[in-house]
């Protein structure tokens, strides 16, 4: 760690003396003192509420009436890869983003990245300026510049001249980097994309037609603009239990899809390419001397057709060309997966060549669109030290970041809800990308700064989207066709060709090359991109970075993961500050004893240690670039781990993991029927009032079945309800304002490990506890069954908080919520109160929400419709596993599913009643496996 | 002897230390105690109710003096000329420049006191208006349902026609509110009089309930439904007075 350890026992949140009460003080100072903080309270709240403006439109845009959000569809990349999206604006701000159903990458969801885009796009640390050596410039200056060089690429065809992007999904983007490279034939594009490498082997998945799914360390649900896709396919699919497909993960770092394995292995790297081998042998005949493998065999074969296997991004060739041999083998190929050909059209280089021509001089002028290479390219390359030698290098991006403070020019990047533009999506659908607010600061996407290349520095990128889908569009009627785009969000009838099935490759198997044994007692290393942060591009975030990682709950900053076994015999405990050695490369890390890890290997993870994120990500964690090596970008053998003998302390929301053999989450077997648990003694006696409710009566069902535990409930609904972050210091004091937290539990060893994921809001249970203790009637239940929290009367005893089972209540023990900053009010919802300090707050199951339902169907003299109230969780929810609805409606989705044997209730024994409740987790083992 | 008489201090010989009348002041002090309570407790219920502390009928300093009088009564302009969100959203919305510019670049064309109004129309920089009808932050109050439920504008607004310089009429105080919110019948009327200005009792509530046969508009059934639905329920305990109805 390069920053000093923030202490624990920093006495400065309050002033000397504030909250430790003198033990001399006399009755007559006691007196004193209390009688001048009643005279000054009693002052104090005598405020006058302060006059405040109405400023209306001069002229008020069509179609918008004050006080009524509109949705527009727009789409976010991720990884060249679209993810459609509606978002929410009110009086012309974006204030939330939800996914778009009627695109096939989101189909309702969205995933935490896309949740959290709205607060990078209001972060006050973006660049705000064109800057030319560090210094405020202006886009003509920069224009200036741009125009005298390309007078001198336009001479020497561009001899020199390089563009550096990140993997480009924008088919216009396309187009115009084409064109440059027709215009300037000697200039070269180079692609650098650390979060989202190209695949050796790319492959569609279509886990809805799957039965039998085997994943050899391919995370199909991690982060993506796939996940949403994937996961609810996977969890639709899991809705039948006789169809119910059955995953088999094999994995060194247990990852969402991990978790959500019927059967799962841990293994290292080496290990997973000689299953891989071991998988194809046996699936060819030879007989299998592992119980493991035979049932997976077995079941694969059972399952032609109607299995795949798929090899992650992050494997060698070798275990793709074995997945692909078998899918090959079992007639998968063309039913769950699909190897497309190599798309058409130019492809990008890569980044090693762009520097070894940087050091051999032959850079003149390099453009460096979105990437961070400064801080994200592997740390043999040195970066910095060859983008020295290039005459002129402007950077364009949303930060002034390592990269940017390399780099002559910098010019300050549209953020993706600032500017047009457009994207495909995995299966080719083309969105439009349709801003919601003009730039906030001058700032210029990068069509417009390509444009300007061709000498076009008038076009907006309005403007060249607008051309590029005209001259795109054949036939008649443009205009009505580019309006049912922007308003759909799917350009449904200028579909670009989808990538055809590619032919077999041309390497066996057997040819793929020996990979070298790796001694039994040696370390692996592995690296791999944040869950979050992906490879730092979302380290300014700091909705992402409080965000409690999957299954750590570590939040502000990462580690080093090493099995319980592996830490053992290498003498390292949870916290030790360890120096990890990789190919004469040190740096150190703490150690995280993760249960479920592959032993003799370890885990680090990219996005951490930035020098120039920000105001929130700078000096966060380690950087594990500087373990990067360019032949060896996803880590290999020959790690050393010493110990330092120094501690650290995580900030972490989830301290204890084990369940204790109690059945908080459950899971049930199939096959395997879970014996009769006696269930928790019915007490109709209570003291608390029996109020009999009158419909609607609120109740949410989360279904622990669908979900993977991503996370995205919790940033959605942060979003939706003006929840602060805290900051690192405070997340260790246990003060995080998450209003649903994610849970998880690792109990068992072994492959007998489960892990699971609970997403936990408030229960508004119909006996709450919080309620009888609450002096002032702070929070009391109202007539739809909701356990509301009124603000204004607050005083902050927090006897609540005490008293509730569950801990979903959450205090602002300081003034968390930035009243200052005019970016920041601009993102808020306006529909809820942003709380002060003192008070106490907890999930409202979006009564704002309920409210603008229920004054809709007011008005027009009718109940409100089972599925119109849709709080942002549920809404967010990539897997549709959180239902809310009317429980007292027995035509309801929610009371269908409290109808469920699945269903239960969390801590039913304590009688709260809660109406949040939960459906169990399913488990589907092989019947030879158990 | 002698000495004796010197440094003696016996109490039979010392003076009084409370006069006589002390007495009468003690018993008086006990009445008085209690009145100057009373007093201090209805001068600060006077204070914090008066129109200094509520800021009622106290007009609002505006860029343009805007009278709602002129135009309310003098042109018979209806409300939703200009607040064109108040029977479809939260916010009854106030009118943008080119709202006022379409009868002002016709009339009034050159008079001084629309001169913000002309200049914001010429430079693109909208109006400023002072908030007149300011509720705390922490309340959501929603116009369309009021006016669809039939509470009319002058219930809250007053009468608006009568106020060449707007002005609150009420507190806007919570107590204010929950006055409706218990037993809002007393301030429903029919649909067809929301917008209407009189003072006139024989048209408000209680008479268009006697004449319904007279009553326009539909909304009549739905009104009295719900007064239906909260005599059945008994008019406290309603879902109207929940928190959550306006606090969020």
């Amino acid at each position: 760690m390069k920053t000093p350890l923030p202490s624990m026992t920093r006495g400065d949140e309050f002033s000397e003396g504030a909250s430790t009460w003198p033990s001399d003080v006399s009755r007559r100072r006691f007196l004193e003192i209390m009688a001048a903080s009643l005279a000054l309270g009693g002052a104090g709240a005598c405020t006058r509420q302060p006059l405040e403006e109405i400023v209306p439109y001069v002229r008020q845009p069509e179609g918008l009436t004050l006080g009524r959000p509109l949705y527009f569809a727009t789409a976010m990349e991720l990884g060249g890869e679209g993810c459609g999206l509606l978002v929410r604006s009110d009086a012309g701000r974006p204030t939330k983003i939800e996914g778009n159903p009627e695109h096939p990458a989101s189909l309702g969801g969205t995933n935490p990245q896309m949740q959290a885009a709205l607060l990078t796009l209001y972060d006050p640390a973006r660049s705000q300026t064109p800057l030319k050596a560090g210094v405020p410039s202006t886009w003509e200056d920069l224009l200036g510049a741009l125009t005298r060089e390309s007078a001198r690429w336009a001479l020497n065809k561009g001899a020199g001249l390089r563009l550096l992007t990140r993997r480009v999904g924008s088919p216009t983007l396309r187009a115009q980097i084409d064109q440059l490279l027709a215009k300037f034939p000697k200039a070269r594009w180079h692609e650098h994309d650390p979060a989202f490498p190209r695949s050796p082997m790319p492959a569609e998945l279509h886990l809805e037609r799957a039965r039998v799914i085997v994943s050899l360390d391919a995370d199909i649900f991690g982060a993506s603009a796939l996940q949403p896709w994937r996961a609810l396919s996977f969890a639709r699919a899991r809705q039948s239990e006789e169809e119910m497909p059955r995953l088999y993960v094999v994995e060194s770092m247990p990852s969402l899809t991990g978790t959500m394995a019927d059967h799962r292995r841990a293994l290292r790297p080496a290990d997973i390419v000689q299953f891989a081998r071991q998988l194809v042998g046996t699936a060819n005949g030879s007989p299998a001397t592992d119980p493991w493998v035979a049932a997976l065999v077995k079941d694969l074969q059972a399952n032609k057709g109607r299995a795949v296997v798929v090899a992650g991004d992050f494997q060698p060739l070798a275990v793709h060309l074995a997945a692909r041999a078998i899918n090959e083998g079992l007639g998968n190929t063309g039913q769950t997966i699909v190897y497309p050909s190599a798309p058409a059209g130019r492809t990008a280089d890569d980044l090693p060549s762009l520097c070894d021509a940087m050091k051999a001089g032959t850079v003149e002028a390099l453009l460096i669109a979105g990437p961070n290479p400064v801080y994200d390219a592997p740390a043999d390359l040195e970066f910095a030290a060859a983008l020295a030698t290039v005459p002129f290098t402007l950077h364009h991006g949303l930060y002034r970041d390592e990269s940017a403070r390399h780099c002559t020019w910098h010019l300050p990047e549209s953020h993706f809800l600032e500017a047009w533009s457009d994207v495909t999506a995995y299966d080719g659908t083309p969105s439009i990308v349709q801003p919601l607010i003009a730039p906030l600061y001058p700032s210029k996407s990068l069509h417009e700064l390509l444009a300007a290349l061709f000498g076009d520095a008038v076009s907006s990128s309005y403007d060249l989207i607008h051309a590029a889908w005209a001259k795109r569009h054949a036939g008649e009627g443009f205009e009505p066709a580019w309006r049912r785009a922007l308003h759909d969000g799917t350009w449904k009838s200028g579909e670009i060709p989808r990538a055809q099935p590619g032919p077999e490759p041309g390497v066996s198997v057997a040819s793929s090359g020996a990979v070298s044994a790796v001694a039994a007692g040696a370390l692996e290393l592995i690296i791999r991109p944040d869950p979050f942060l992906l490879d730092g591009r979302f380290a300014e975030n700091a909705w992402l970075q409080e965000l409690p990682k999957p299954l750590t709950k570590m939040t502000w900053g990462n580690a080093v993961h090493l099995s319980p076994a592996t830490a053992q015999r290498i003498g390292v405990v949870h916290g030790d500050l360890v120096e990890l050695h990789h190919q004469n490369r040190v740096t150190e890390a703490p150690a995280w004893i993760h249960p479920g890890h592959a032993d003799d290997c370890a885990t680090i993870h990219l996005g951490y240690g930035r020098s120039s994120a920000g105001t929130v990500g700078t000096a966060l964690g380690f950087d594990a670039f500087a373990l990067q090596t360019s032949d060896r970008p996803w880590g290999g053998p020959g790690l050393e781990i010493r110990r330092t003998g120094r501690r650290h302390i995580f900030a972490v929301t989830q301290e204890h993991q084990s369940m204790e053999a109690r059945d908080t989450a459950r899971v049930e077997d199939i096959g395997h029927p879970a014996e009769e648990k006696e269930a928790p003694p019915s007490r109709e006696e209570t003291l608390y009032r029996n109020v009999k409710y009158t419909s609607p009566s609120w109740g949410m069902v989360i279904d622990l079945d669908s979900c993977i535990g991503c996370a995205t409930c919790t940033i959605a609904c942060q979003a939706e309800n003006n929840i602060p972050v805290v900051g690192r210091e405070q997340v260790m004091r246990g003060r995080v304002m998450h209003w649903i937290r994610v849970d998880s539990y690792a109990d068992g060893a072994g492959e007998r490990l489960r892990m699971l994921h609970q997403p936990v809001p408030c229960m508004h249970c119909e006996n709450a506890p919080c309620e009888p203790v609450c002096p002032v009637g702070a929070t009391v239940h109202d007539h739809e069954g909701l356990n509301v929290m009124v603000y204004n009367r607050c005083v902050g005893t927090r006897y609540c908080s005490n008293n509730c089972p569950y801990k979903v209540r959450r205090f602002n023990f300081l003034a968390f919520n930035d009243l200052e900053t005019p970016q920041v009010a601009m993102m808020r919802n306006p529909e809820v109160t942003v709380r002060m300090r003192g008070v106490m707050e907890k999930c409202t199951y979006c009564v704002q929400r309920i409210r603008a339902v229920r004054i809709e169907a007011d008005k027009e003299s009718r109940a409100i419709r089972d599925g119109e109230v849709i709080p942002a969780c549920a809404q967010a929810c990539p897997t549709e596993a959180i239902t809310f609805g009317d429980v007292l409606d027995p035509q309801s989705k929610v009371s269908a599913l409290r109808q469920s044997p699945r269903h239960y209730a969390l801590l039913a024994e304590l009688n709260t009643r809660p109406r949040t409740t939960y459906l169990a987790r399913r488990r589907n083992p092989h019947p030879d496996l158990g | 002897m002698f000495r004796t008489e010197v440094i003696s201090f016996s109490p039979a010989r010392m003076a009084q230390l409370f006069p006589q009348y002390s007495n009468t002041i003690a018993r008086l002090a006990v009445p008085a105690l209690v009145v100057s309570v009373a007093a201090a407790a209805s001068a600060f219920h006077t204070i914090i109710f008066s129109s200094y502390a509520t800021r009622t009928h106290a007009p609002v300093t505006q860029t343009v003096p805007f009278s709602h009088e002129h135009h309310v009564s003098g042109l018979g302009i209806d409300c939703r000329y200009c607040h064109t969100g108040v029977e479809t959203s939260s916010f009854a919305g106030l009118p943008a420049t080119e709202t006022c510019m379409t009868c002002h670049s016709q009339v009034w064309r050159d008079a001084p006191v629309l001169q913000p109004v002309r200049d914001s129309w010429a430079t693109g920089k909208p109006l400023r208006w002072n908030r007149v009808h300011d509720l705390p932050d922490y309340v959501y109050f929603d116009h369309s349902i009021h006016v669809k439920k039939g509470v009319a504008c002058m219930e809250c607004h007053g009468r608006v026609d009568q106020m060449p310089l707007m002005a609150t009429q009420h507190t806007l105080y919570m107590r204010w509110c929950l006055d409706c919110h218990r037993s809002p019948e007393k301030h429903q009327g029919p649909q067809a009089d929301v917008f209407v200005m009189r003072d006139d009792p024989g048209l408000s509530r209680k008479s268009a309930l006697a004449n319904r046969g007279e009553t326009r508009g539909e909304s009549l059934p739905l009104l009295e439904h719900g007064i239906q639905a909260i005599r059945e329920k008994g008019a406290r305990g309603t879902r109207l007075e929940d928190c959550s109805v306006c606090h969020r």
